[in-house]
C-alpha cells in the first residue's frame, strides 16, 4: 500500500487545466520529485495533496484512506513553500511550535519536540530569533523543522530551494536528503531543476501539462526516457532529422544507424532522432561517418562540449568528449561524427522533413 | 465650522496617500546642479505648504486664546495676554460632556463595526476573488466621491418610516461606517498586501490551524499596522463628522462645537484649535507607531 496515491486527479482553474488525470503513487519512506516545465501542474499537485485545492475530479488517499474531502486543516500533512512562509511576528521556537500547538499538545512536549527539530536543521541556538533576523536558507530550514514538527505523514516540499542562492541550494538539497532519511518521510518534492530532481529522489516523476509522462528511478529516466518530451527535457539532446529503415535501423543522412527505438516506428516515416552528446564520438575527417566542422570547444572540466556543424543535414550538434581527448580539436578541423543509437529516441516529425545538400533558404 | 471637518479631512486624505504610495527611494540626480536645484524647490513648496497651514492656525490660535479685542490683535499685541479660559470654560458645559461621550461611543463603535465588517471581506477578497479587487476598492472610495449632503438627502427620504431606528443615538454608527469606508478598507488593503496573506494562510492551515486560529495567531498580529491605522482613521472621521449628526439631531461633539462657536466665538474657535491640535498628535503618533514596519515585537513565552 502506498503512503500517497493520486487516482486520476482533474484539477481546471477556468479554461486552464492544471491537472490532466494525474495518477502518481509513493511508496512509504519513498523520495519522489516531480519534476517539469514552469506551469505544468506541480504545485497544484502538492496543493491538492495538501488540501489547500480541491480537486474536480479523482482522488487522493494516504495510507489507503480516502482523504479527497478533508479539508487541509485536518491533513496530516506537512508542506514547505516555495516563497518564505514562516510567521513574521513569531520567532523561530514559536514558528516551528505552532503546529504542536494548534494540535493541544501538552507545553513539556512540546518544547522538547521543538528543540530536537531545531537540533535536526541544526539551528538549535537560533531559537529566539525572528524569521527577518535569518538568511534565506535558514527560513527554509526553520521551515522545514516546522513541517516535521507535526509528525506528518506525508512531506510535501514545494520547490523549496527555488529562492536560494545556487552555493546554499546545493548543500540545503544535501541537508534536505539526509534529514528526510533519517526521519524515513515519505516526501513529494516539486522542482523545475532537473538536476535537483536527479541528485536527491529514489524516483523523479516528469510532469508535462498536467500528466505524468514517466515515473523512474534517474537512471533510467535519463538514459531511458520514456518519450521525447522527457527525453529532452531530461539532459540535452541532439535532433537530427531521419527516416526509419527497418525494425531497429534509421538513415540519418545516408549513414544508417542501429537504434532499438525505431521498433514502434512504421518504416519510411520521417522522425527526428534524439541523440546525447555523450553518444556522439568524432573521428578525423578521413574516417566514415557524418563529415562535419568544428564550431566551438567549451572545456567543462572532465569532459569537453565540442560543437560540429554536420556538411549534409547542415545542423549544429554537440558531442561530450573526454578533455584529454579533445585538447587535440580546434575550431574549423574537420571531423567525422559517429552515432550510438542504443539510447536514442525516435519522434515522428511534426511535417517531414527534407533532406537538402543545401541549407534550406532563410524564411 | 465646516473648517473642522475639512481639515480633518484634509489630514486623512494626506494620510491615506501617504500610505499607499510608501516610501519610494528617491532617485539621486546626476549633475550636481540638478542637485542643488531638486533640493532648492521641494524646500520651497514645503515652506510654503508649511505657511499654507500654521498661518491659519496661528490666526486661529490668537483669535481664541488671547484675551485682547480684535480689532487690536496686530504686530504689537502678539505676546500679551494669552489664556485658555475660553477652553476650560466650554470643558465646564453639560453639552461638552456628552457630546464628548457620545462620539467616543460612536468612535468605539464605528471601529468595531469596519474593523469587523472590512477585515473578513478584504481577506476574502484578497484570497478568494482577488480579481474583484479594484472593483471593491472603488465601492469603498464611493462615499467620498458623493457628497455627505447625498446621504442627508437620502437620510431625509427614510426619516419618517425609520423613526424607530434614527431615534437611537447609535443609529449614527453605520452612518460613519460609511463615511470612513475609503480610509479604512485602503489602510487594510495596503496592510494585507504588505504581507503573503495566502502562504501563511495555507502555512498555518497545513499546521492544523481552523480559520479562527488562523486570523488570530497568523493574519492579525502581522496586519496589527494597518488595523490600527484603519482604527484611527476611523475615529478621525467619527470626531470630524457634523453634517449628519445635525440632521439628525445627535448631540455630538462636532455638533456641540457647531452650537457652542455660534454662542461663544472665542471658546468655539479655541474648541476647534484643539480638536485639530488632537487630531494632527493622533496621527502623528499614528505614523510614528507604525513606521517600524516588520520588526516584529519581542513575545517573551519562549
Ligand atoms: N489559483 C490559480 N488560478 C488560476 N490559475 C492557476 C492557479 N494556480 C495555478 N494556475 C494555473 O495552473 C497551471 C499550473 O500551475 P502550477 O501548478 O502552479 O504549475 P507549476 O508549479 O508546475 O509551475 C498554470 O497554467 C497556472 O497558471
Ligand atoms: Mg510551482
Amino acid at each position: 500500500m502506498s503512503a500517497l496515491t493520486f487516482n486520476s486527479v482533474r484539477k481546471t482553474f477556468g479554461p486552464i487545466v492544471a491537472l490532466e488525470g494525474l495518477d502518481l503513487a509513493v511508496q512509504p519512506g519513498e523520495l519522489i520529485s516531480l519534476l517539469g516545465p514552469s506551469g505544468c501542474g506541480k504545485t497544484t499537485a502538492l496543493r491538492v495533496a495538501a488540501g489547500f485545492e480541491k480537486a474536480d475530479s479523482g482522488s487522493v488517499s494516504v495510507n489507503g484512506v480516502d482523504i479527497t474531502n478533508k479539508p487541509a486543516h485536518k491533513r496530516n500533512m506537512g508542506m514547505v513553500f516555495q516563497s518564505y512562509s514562516l510567521f513574521p511576528n513569531l520567532t523561530v521556537a514559536l514558528n516551528v511550535d505552532f503546529g504542536l500547538r494548534t494540535r493541544g499538545i501538552a507545553s513539556a512536549t512540546r518544547a522538547k519536540r521543538v528543540a530536537e527539530m531545531l537540533e535536526l536543521v541544526q539551528l538549535g541556538d537560533l531559537a529566539r530569533r525572528y524569521p527577518h533576523q535569518l538568511s534565506g536558507g535558514q527560513q527554509q530550514r526553520v521551515a522545514l523543522a516546522r513541517a516535521l514538527a507535526i509528525q506528518p505523514e506525508v512531506l510535501l516540499l514545494d520547490e523549496p530551494l527555488s529562492a536560494l542562492d545556487a552555493k546554499v541550494r546545493l548543500s540545503l538539497r544535501d541537508e534536505i536528503r539526509r534529514i528526510q532519511t533519517t526521519v524515513g518521510i515519505t516526501t513529494l518534492l516539486v522542482t523545475h531543476d532537473q538536476e535537483e530532481a536527479l541528485g536527491i529522489a529514489d524516483r523523479v516523476g516528469v510532469m508535462s501539462s498536467g500528466r505524468l509522462e514517466q515515473l523512474a528511478s534517474p537512471n533510467e529516466v535519463y538514459s531511458n526516457p520514456a518519450s521525447a518530451f522527457v527525453a529532452r527535457f531530461v539532459g540535452s539532446m541532439n535532433e537530427l532529422p531521419a527516416v526509419v529503415r527497418g525494425a531497429d535501423a534509421v538513415d540519418v543522412a545516408g549513414e544508417t544507424i542501429i537504434t532499438p527505438s525505431a521498433r514502434t516506428q512504421i518504416p519510411g516515416t520521417s522522425i527526428l532522432l534524439l541523440v546525447r552528446p555523450e553518444d556522439l564520438t568524432l573521428a578525423p575527417g578521413t574516417e566514415p561517418g557524418l563529415q562535419g566542422t568544428v564550431t566551438s570547444c567549451t572545456f567543462q572540466g572532465a569532459a569537453t562540449v565540442v560543437g560540429v556543424r554536420l556538411d549534409v543535414l547542415d545542423v549544429l550538434v554537440n558531442a561530450h568528449v573526454g578533455s584529454s581527448v579533445a585538447g587535440d580539436l580546434v575550431p574549423g578541423q574537420r571531423v567525422s561524427v559517429r552515432i550510438d543509437g542504443t539510447r536514442a529516441v525516435c519522434e515522428v516529425a511534426a511535417a517531414p522533413i527534407e533532406m537538402t545538400e543545401e541549407p534550406a533558404p532563410a524564411a | 465650522m465646516a473648517f473642522v471637518e475639512n481639515s480633518v479631512g484634509a489630514y486623512a486624505t494626506m494620510y491615506a496617500f501617504a500610505d499607499s504610495e510608501g516610501d519610494r527611494p528617491t532617485t539621486p540626480t546626476p549633475a550636481s546642479r540638478a542637485k542643488r536645484f531638486g533640493r532648492i524647490v521641494p524646500v520651497t513648496i514645503m515652506v510654503l505648504c508649511g505657511l499654507f497651514f500654521t498661518l491659519p492656525l496661528l490666526a486661529m490660535a490668537r483669535f481664541s486664546l488671547q484675551n485682547v479685542p480684535m480689532i487690536h490683535l496686530g504686530w504689537s499685541t502678539l505676546f500679551k495676554k494669552w489664556s485658555f479660559s475660553g477652553i476650560t470654560r466650554a470643558f465646564g458645559e453639560q453639552g461638552f460632556r456628552d457630546g464628548l461621550k457620545l462620539s467616543s461611543v460612536l468612535a468605539v463603535g464605528t471601529v468595531v463595526l469596519t474593523l469587523g465588517l472590512l477585515l473578513p471581506t478584504a481577506l476574502w477578497v484578497h484570497l478568494r476573488v482577488p480579481k474583484a479587487r479594484a472593483f471593491i476598492e472603488f465601492l469603498t472610495v464611493l462615499p467620498y466621491v458623493i457628497p455627505p449632503i447625498a446621504l442627508v438627502a437620502g437620510i431625509r427620504v427614510i426619516k419618517p418610516h425609520a423613526r424607530w431606528f434614527l431615534n437611537s443615538d447609535l443609529s449614527l454608527i453605520p452612518f460613519y461606517v460609511v463615511l470612513a469606508l475609503p480610509f479604512t478598507f485602503r489602510a487594510l488593503d495596503a496592510g494585507i498586501r504588505a504581507i503573503d496573506v495566502k502562504t501563511l494562510v495555507d502555512a498555518s492551515r497545513g499546521l492544523g490551524a481552523g480559520w479562527v486560529t488562523t486570523m488570530r495567531r497568523a493574519l492579525i498580529p502581522n496586519l496589527r499596522t494597518a488595523i490600527i491605522s484603519s482604527a484611527f482613521l476611523t475615529a478621525t472621521v467619527v470626531l470630524g463628522e457634523f453634517t449628519i449628526a445635525q440632521v439628525l439631531l445627535k448631540r455630538t461633539l462636532p455638533q456641540f462645537m457647531a452650537e457652542y462657536q455660534s454662542r461663544e466665538g472665542q471658546g468655539g474657535m479655541g474648541l476647534a484649535l484643539l480638536a485639530i491640535v488632537a487630531t494632527t498628535t493622533l496621527l502623528a503618533i499614528l505614523t510614528l507607531a507604525t513606521r517600524k514596519r516588520g520588526q516584529a515585537q519581542p513575545i517573551s513565552r519562549f
